[in-house]
């Protein structure tokens, strides 16, 4: 370290030393040793296990220490039976009793006095309210009809039964509930296009089994605090990490090599290393043969797959041709098991002329040679025009990684939360099977994203008796139907009319938010379910006060850890709060009381349910019971170290394995072929030429002009916060400072005249905000960053970045519609904006 | 009994002329100290952050007044015991003010610890816990050393013209020529007691700061040397202008003549502390090396170079010009003035000394250090720039005004002129 | 009300078995490791610090450094950015300035070589903050003020007007577990145990991994140790 880098001066230490031991020796005699015993803890009452959950990935396993019926300290439980997991918890869920018992803990119901947004509201009783929003729920739906009513909630991973219960409460009434995953811009698209699952992340153990990371678009150090470590494991046994990204991250500081990337650009990248692997003949064809669509033939003349349809009169519509490079024959693969014939070698290059079963003939080429094709264009100096990474760079690590076995890609929001994520996706999906990285220990294309995962057979609780909500995508909450949204969209017929925002600050976290803020006209009824008196609860007509996870009862997991675990009450909801569940079982009974019947569940049953409906033979909770739960976390049925597509890679199982909720049949839909996929043959992707993965410019390019708006605006995740979570935390407050800071180039802030500190507006043509400037090397040139979630009131005048952000949608990821699987993913960080200084420093 | 009478002629005679001027003092100190003294409960009932003292400056006006006043308390010995010793017998007129001075200034310096700590009514720890390697241990001792000693020297000045006059203060001892002779013989043992005494009180201060290896300004053998040079200064600075005062006020009778040869004697102390100063300066400037060097480069050309120029300048410089003239310094006025500034300049060397030694946290990294209480934004601080609050400063008028009481009764009714036989 | 018990003992077995410290030798010397290969800069272990001991807001006995140009930003050399972190409590010196100026022996050194502070001795001079030279020492300034009054802790609060600081958690110490910013750490870089105890955890990582001493040239002999961060390998 520079501070103890000098040299150690003997002579000081042994003066020193004697001195001591004068000291301890005077100190001896004088004392008397009288000084009090200081060294017995205070008691507390109990100690209470419980889990976790904001809007976090982590998912931790927390003790909440008890006196006097207020949590005292909250601290990481450890109790994980596998101990690599141990302890589980940041800076942030240890200080949670800061919230719990905080200024802006919401104790009462609220009644807004003043204006929607003014924040005026009176308190009112449980009874009030509930016949209040029971009642303009009644007059909406005789009116518009149930379904007029939006329910947003954030990620179901992080609470089962509470946020299950908005799912059955709709069901039951007949509201939509909107959508997260995707709302987020979590959904990475290029796996349900590429391997036709929602997403297939390692679990985050497995990390420390690579020889090679790399990572683009991902923070763990600043965004997976518990499961860092992980990786200092792998770089301890020798394994090499590379981070790629345009910021000098807190990751970047650990890595051994920080590939600065122009923003949006990542696809750009992975083709030009994929295109570097096969030159340097470093692939695994025949990984491309055995398990993806690479030898399948595709028709050029019409750009489908040549089907046996199509060349033996009442051939089969899933039987797909391959060429047979020792005979010359064509070949035939189903889609029940993947695997090529044997002794056959599919060719995965060339074009070749076959007759079909009208007697015409139609030139075909292997998917891979169209792959190809498109790669051929991606030469190591055009990447480097697009990335702004050097050629040299990009040619070593493509080599490195191929060569490393087995090697990770970590992809994060940084790289997915782009209108053209689904690009990057399929792109860096492409490099990890080509190198055999699918299926492997310690390899893999890993998306980490929000805690989105339903690892658990939830249907019976959320589904009472089948009876489904009706879910529609929030972005056309946000934005209305789009031209190109899927048939299969369940949209109301007039529009939203209502909306409840619970387990989530819609108006601070979702995009374009001033557009949201135009669907508030439209809307008789805004209720918000919170505990913390944030921006959102502002905007409400009615307030409910929700317990935390500290005060109720619920079951959780997450992708990043396979162990199902319980939150279980330490403490009495504070005030008059009260849980999800109870709310929704008073407003189901007020409003049909016919159906209330099928709320009187209690959390505990509701538990149970969905642990018996995943009790079967292999089922995820085969074997769990609520008792074990009770005395802490329980590793779900699924493989150690749990590693995505085994039964693909192994046993040959067609893709794609089932993503819970959704029945299979309707993710298999996504891959025509039951094979990984890099080429998509439905219409949209060939009217918009991203058949085969390829780059396309950020989208906001388009709206905004680079040469007017030479900058983009990034906005990761904080450190500090879960988005808006902890934002009023007073411990963490006190290091930070409580100021938003836009990081910005030297370069970038010398030619605006901005300096550290400076007030300075960022602003597009989608809105504008005000915050202070941090000048620093950190920052990519081109791109200023300012983490997302401060609360509107940190910022000097009042509005939070979600001013600036696009909610535009991108129409591939409306071929198919499977609610938060094949759905349309937004973009936060394909922004531009310009900046200029509004005050000096001192004076701001 | 007659005695009695003219006694109270001499004195309350005296006294019934300047009657208004004298009571307005008199309550006007008193004044002064009562507000204090409630400001100082008040500071005690809310803590300390009562003042503008924080965890990253820790140590402020009331240390440094600690300091400052030990130093004055230097000149009254050192006129005393160097009469003595080195028979200047210059001295004696103003021998008995000196040590009057001496033991007042000891008295307040004392005072001074009572603001400084957080719980003041535990004071008496350090004499039932007392830490041997602790200076701060070694500093009370010698303080408390050097306030009995200048007391007995005032004692054995005054005693026997109190004797002959009668007063109660002689505490019934009688004005005979064996305990006159008794009473010199113990002058002339106390000084040289007295002499070593001074110069360790002045190093153990000194060396409160100078042993501590954490602040690379004060880690410094020459801590102690300077310390003694410039409380000669300010100790024979202020025994200069109080002598003057009560000249003024007819209470002592003293030429000219020894007024410019104190100043003569105190251009030469100036000149000691400058060599000392430079020679610091120079020591820590010369290799560059952050850690001395941070701190010099703020002295000099820094944060705090309009203190260290004012004390150079105006605290060294100027009064030494003034003095070095023999045709100037014949002047009461001029050297009334520079031993006025020299004073106000020792004290900005004190300040410069604790607030440049605080100046940046130990470890310059950020954040820094905790600050200790909550302000607007991050609790912590990488540097910090120290004023004392309106508190401080009017604890340390009300100590201030203490002093002056103390001294005026001293002036009113001791013996300052000696008798001429 | 019910009767209170120690929060050691209300533990889970698990949860108990991860925060067991190793069996100490005969006169245990408590030192801890920090690897800053590991630190990612969380401050999990200040916070956890500041509600285990009730450090009222505004006072930190442990502090994450930045080696940068600012919290979390980082130095550039020759357009090259490196930046690290440095989590800084009481170093538990064995040769302690601050227990050497103490006048009243208020912050002195046990016999397992915990740093301790005594705050019913305590006058409040703050000569213990000059001395020390990490700055990790707090003085309490006034009335504690805590957020949203919350009192949270596993100890007492100290009074005001006294100094206080990281007491390596004597409190856990006494019941056999690790500090709390040990337990808490989510990077496995805090280590905790016994220096006297050559095969200790520490004392192996010291050993193997050339521990070295903050401000080593200032002879206070730290028992906290500093694991330097590892050689990068180039692509
Ligand atoms: N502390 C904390 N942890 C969290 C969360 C939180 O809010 N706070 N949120 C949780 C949730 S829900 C999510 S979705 C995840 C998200 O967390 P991450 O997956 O880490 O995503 P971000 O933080 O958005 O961005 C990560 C990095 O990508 C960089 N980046 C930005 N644009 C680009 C780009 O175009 N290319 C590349 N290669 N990099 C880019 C950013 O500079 C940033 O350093 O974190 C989860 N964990
Ligand atoms: N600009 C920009 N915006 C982004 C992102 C970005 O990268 N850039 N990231 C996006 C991503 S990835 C995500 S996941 C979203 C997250 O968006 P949100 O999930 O809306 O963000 P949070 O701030 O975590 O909001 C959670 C809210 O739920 C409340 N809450 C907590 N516990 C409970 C409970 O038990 N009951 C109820 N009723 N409420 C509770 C919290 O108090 C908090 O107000 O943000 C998105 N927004
Ligand atoms: S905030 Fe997230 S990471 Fe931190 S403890 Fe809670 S769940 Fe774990
Ligand atoms: S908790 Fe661990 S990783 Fe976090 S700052 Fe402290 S030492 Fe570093
Ligand atoms: S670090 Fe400071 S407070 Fe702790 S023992 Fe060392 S000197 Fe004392
Ligand atoms: S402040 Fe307390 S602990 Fe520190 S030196 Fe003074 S008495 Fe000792
Ligand atoms: S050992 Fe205990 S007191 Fe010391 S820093 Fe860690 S948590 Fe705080
Ligand atoms: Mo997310």
């Amino acid at each position: 370290m520079k501070l103890s880098r000098r040299r150690f001066l003997k002579g000081a230490a042994a003066v020193g030393a004697t001195t001591a031991a004068a000291a301890g020796g005077t100190a001896f005699v004088l004392l008397g040793r009288d000084h009090p015993d200081v060294a017995a803890s205070a008691g507390v009452d109990r100690v209470v296990r419980t889990t976790c959950s904001p809007n976090c990935t982590g998912s931790c396993g927390q003790l909440a220490f008890v006196r006097d019926e207020m949590v005292v300290k909250v601290q990481q439980a450890a109790d994980y039976p596998d101990a690599a997991y141990n302890p589980r918890g940041c800076m942030k869920g240890i200080s949670y009793h800061t919230l719990i018992h905080g200024a802006d803990r919401i104790l009462k119901p609220l009644i807004r006095t003043g204006e929607r947004g003014s924040g005026e509201f009176r308190e009112a009783s449980w009874d009030e309210v509930l016949e209040r929003v029971a009642g303009d729920m009644k007059r909406i739906g005789q009116r518009w009809g149930y379904d007029s009513i939006h329910v947003f909630g954030q990620v179901p991973g992080s609470g089962y039964i509470q946020k299950g219960a908005n799912y059955r409460a709709s069901a039951l009434l007949g509201l939509t509930h909107g959508t997260s995953f995707d709302f987020n811009g979590d959904l990475p698209m290029g796996m349900p296009i590429t391997f036709g699952v929602q997403n297939a992340e390692h679990e985050a153990k497995d990390w420390a089994n690579s020889r090679f990371l790399l990572l683009i678009g991902a923070n763990p150090v600043e965004t997976r605090i518990p499961d860092v470590h992980f990786l200092f494991d792998a770089l301890e046994k020798g394994a090499r990490m590379v981070v790629v990204d345009p910021n000098f991250s807190g990751t970047a500081s650990k890595a051994d090599a920080w590939l600065q990337i122009r923003p949006g650009t990542d696809a750009a990248l992975g083709l030009a290393m994929a295109r570097e692997i096969l030159a340097a003949d470093l692939g695994d064809l025949d990984f491309l043969r055995t398990y993806t669509d690479a030898p399948l033939l595709v028709r050029l003349d019409t750009g489908l797959r040549l089907r046996e349809r199509d060349v033996v009169a009442g051939g089969s519509e899933e039987r797909f041709a391959f060429r047979d490079e020792r005979s010359g024959e064509i070949g035939w693969v189903g889609t029940k098991r993947l695997g090529m014939p044997r002794g056959s070698r599919a060719a995965l290059g060339g074009t070749y002329r076959v007759r079909l079963a009208d007697g015409s003939r139609v030139e075909v080429a292997p998917g891979f040679e169209l792959v190809r094709r498109e790669l051929e264009t991606w030469t190591l100096d055009r990447a480097e025009q697009v990335t702004g990474i050097s050629a040299d760079r990009i040619e070593r690590l493509a080599r490195a990684y191929a060569t490393s076995k087995p090697a990770a890609i970590l992809m994060g929001g940084g790289s997915n939360h782009w209108f053209h994520g689904d690009l990057t996706g399929r792109a860096m999906g492409l490099l990890a099977a080509m190198t055999g990285n699918i299926g492997v220990s310690g390899g893999g294309f890993s998306v980490y994203v929000g805690q989105y995962k339903v690892r658990v057979n939830v249907g019976p609780w959320n589904n009472p008796d089948g009876a489904k909500a009706h879910i529609v995508p929030s972005i056309y909450f946000v934005r209305g139907r789009s031209e190109t949204m899927h048939p299969d969209v369940p949209y109301p017929e007039h529009g939203f009319h209502g909306l409840v925002v619970t387990f989530a600050n819609m108006f601070v976290q979702a995009p374009d938010v001033n557009r949201l803020h135009e669907t508030l006209r439209e809307l008789d009824l805004v209720v918000v379910v919170d505990h913390q008196m944030t921006e959102t609860v502002k905007w409400a007509d009615v307030v409910l006060p929700a317990a935390t996870w500290y005060e109720k009862t619920d079951l959780t997991a997450t992708p990043l850890h396979p162990f199902l675990q319980l939150q279980q009450a330490a403490i009495e909801p504070v005030g008059e709060s009260r849980t999800e569940l109870w709310m929704w079982r008073e407003l189901v009974k007020r409003i049909a009381p016919d159906r209330a019947a099928a709320m009187e569940v209690t959390e505990d049953e509701a538990i149970e349910m969905i642990l018996a409906a995943g009790g079967d033979r292999g089922g995820p909770t085969e074997g769990i019971t609520l008792a074990q739960l009770r005395d802490g976390p329980v590793r779900l049925n699924v493989p150690d170290p749990d590693i995505p597509f085994l039964a693909q890679i192994n046993d040959l199982e067609p893709f794609p394995p089932v993503s819970l909720p959704a029945p299979l049949e309707a993710t298999a839909a996504f891959l025509p072929t039951r094979r990984i996929e890099f080429y998509k043959e439905e219409e949209r992707f060939r009217e918009l030429g991203e058949t085969v993965p390829t780059y396309r410019d950020p989208h906001d390019d388009g709206v905004h002009d680079p040469s007017e708006w030479p900058l983009t605006l990034l906005t990761p995740h904080s450190k500090w916060r879960i988005h808006s979570t902890y934002g009023n935390n007073p411990w963490l407050a006190e290091i930070h400072g409580g100021r938003p800071k836009v990081l910005i180039h030297p370069d970038d802030a010398s030619a605006r005249g901005i300096e550290t500190d400076d007030l300075i507006e960022v602003y597009n043509t989608r809105g504008s905000i005000t915050a202070w400037a941090e000048v620093s090397p950190a920052a990519g040139v081109g791109a200023v960053t300012l983490p997302e979630g401060w609360w509107p009131r940190d910022f000097a005048a009042g509005k939070g970045v979600n001013e600036l952000t696009t909610s535009e949608v991108n129409p591939i990821h409306e071929v198919h519609f499977v609610a938060n699987m094949w759905s349309p993913s937004t973009g936060w960080k394909d922004c531009r904006c310009e900046v200029r200084r509004v005050e000096e420093a001192g004076r701001a | 009994m007659t005695a009695h009478v003219d006694v109270d002629r001499r004195t309350l005679g005296g006294a019934r002329r300047r009657i208004g001027p004298f009571g307005l003092w008199i309550g006007f100190l008193l004044l002064v100290m009562a507000v204090a003294f409630g400001t100082w409960i008040y500071q005690v009932s809310n803590g300390l952050g009562v003042t503008n003292l924080r965890n990253t400056v820790m140590w402020g006006q009331y240390i440094l007044f600690f300091m400052f006043f030990v130093g004055l308390s230097a000149g009254g010995l050192i006129v005393a015991s160097s009469g003595r010793l080195f028979g200047a017998t210059r001295f004696s007129p103003i021998v008995r003010l000196a040590v009057v001075e001496a033991t007042v200034a000891v008295m307040l310096a004392a005072i001074f610890l009572f603001p400084d700590i957080g719980r003041p009514e535990r004071l008496w720890h350090i004499f039932r816990y007392p830490n041997l390697t602790s200076p701060m241990v070694w500093d009370f001792t010698i303080v408390a050393a050097y306030f009995a000693l200048s007391a007995a020297y005032v004692w054995l000045y005054t005693r026997a013209d109190l004797a002959a006059a009668g007063s109660p203060l002689a505490l019934g001892t009688a004005d005979t020529p064996e305990s006159r002779a008794r009473d010199d013989r113990w002058k002339g043992i106390l000084a040289w007691i007295a002499l070593p005494a001074a110069v360790l009180l002045h190093s153990i201060t000194a060396w409160i700061f100078g042993l501590q290896i954490s602040r690379g300004f004060w880690y410094t053998a020459i801590m102690a040397p300077m310390f003694v040079a410039s409380a000669l200064v300010s100790g024979l600075a202020l025994v200069i202008l109080l002598a003057l005062v009560v000249r003024r006020f007819g209470r002592l009778h003293f030429d000219d003549g020894l007024v410019s040869y104190l100043g003569a004697l105190l251009a030469v102390f100036i000149s000691v502390e400058a060599f000392f100063v430079l020679s610091e300066a120079l020591t820590a400037a010369y290799p560059g090396a952050p850690f001395e060097g941070d701190p010099i480069a703020r002295m000099l050309t820094g944060q705090f170079a309009p203190l260290f120029w004012f004390e150079v300048i105006v605290g060294l410089f100027v009064p030494f010009v003034l003095l070095a003239r023999r045709s100037w310094r014949a002047s009461p006025r001029v050297v009334a003035v520079a031993a006025g500034i020299a004073i106000i300049g020792i004290y900005v060397h004190r300040l410069n000394l604790v607030l440049n030694g605080l100046a940046i946290s130990p470890i310059g990294l950020p954040p820094g250090v905790s600050v200790g209480t909550v302000q607007d934004g991050s609790s912590f601080a990488m540097s910090n720039w120290y004023v004392p609050s309106l508190v401080e400063w009017i604890i340390v008028a009300g100590v201030l005004a203490f002093g002056a009481l103390v001294f005026t009764f001293a002036a009113r009714w001791l013996p300052l002129q000696p008798r001429q036989h | 009300m019910p009767e209170r018990r120690s929060p050691v003992d209300l533990l889970s077995p698990v949860s108990r078995a991860y925060g067991e410290l190793e069996p100490p030798s005969e006169h245990p010397r408590w030192g801890m490791v920090v690897d800053t290969e590991r630190c990612i800069g969380c401050w999990s272990c200040g916070v956890i610090c500041k509600s285990e001991n009730n450090v009222p807001l505004g006072m930190w006995w442990n502090r994450i450094l930045t080696e940068g140009d600012g919290l979390d930003v980082p130095t550039s050399e020759h357009g090259h950015p490196e930046m690290s972190w440095t989590p800084l409590a009481c170093q538990h010196c064995d040769n302690a300035p601050c227990t050497k100026v103490c006048p009243v022996q208020a912050t002195y050194i046990r016999e397992d070589g915990v740093v301790m502070m005594d705050n019913t001795r305590c006058i409040g001079c703050r000569y213990c903050m000059i001395a020390c030279p990490y700055g990790v020492r707090t003085f309490n300034w006034g009335a504690p003020d805590r957020p949203n009054g919350l009192e949270t802790g596993m100890v007492e609060a100290r009074p005001v007007g006294t100094v206080e600081k990281c007491t390596f958690c004597v409190h856990r110490l006494e019941e056999g577990q690790v500090p709390s910013c040990v337990w808490s750490c989510p990077a496995g870089a805090r280590i905790f145990g016994d220096l006297n105890d050559p095969d200790s955890r520490v004392s192996r990582l010291i050993r193997d991994r050339s521990g070295e001493m903050l401000l080593e040239e200032k002879g206070t002999l730290p028992k906290v140790r500093y694991l330097p961060a590892r050689r990068r390998q180039e692509l």
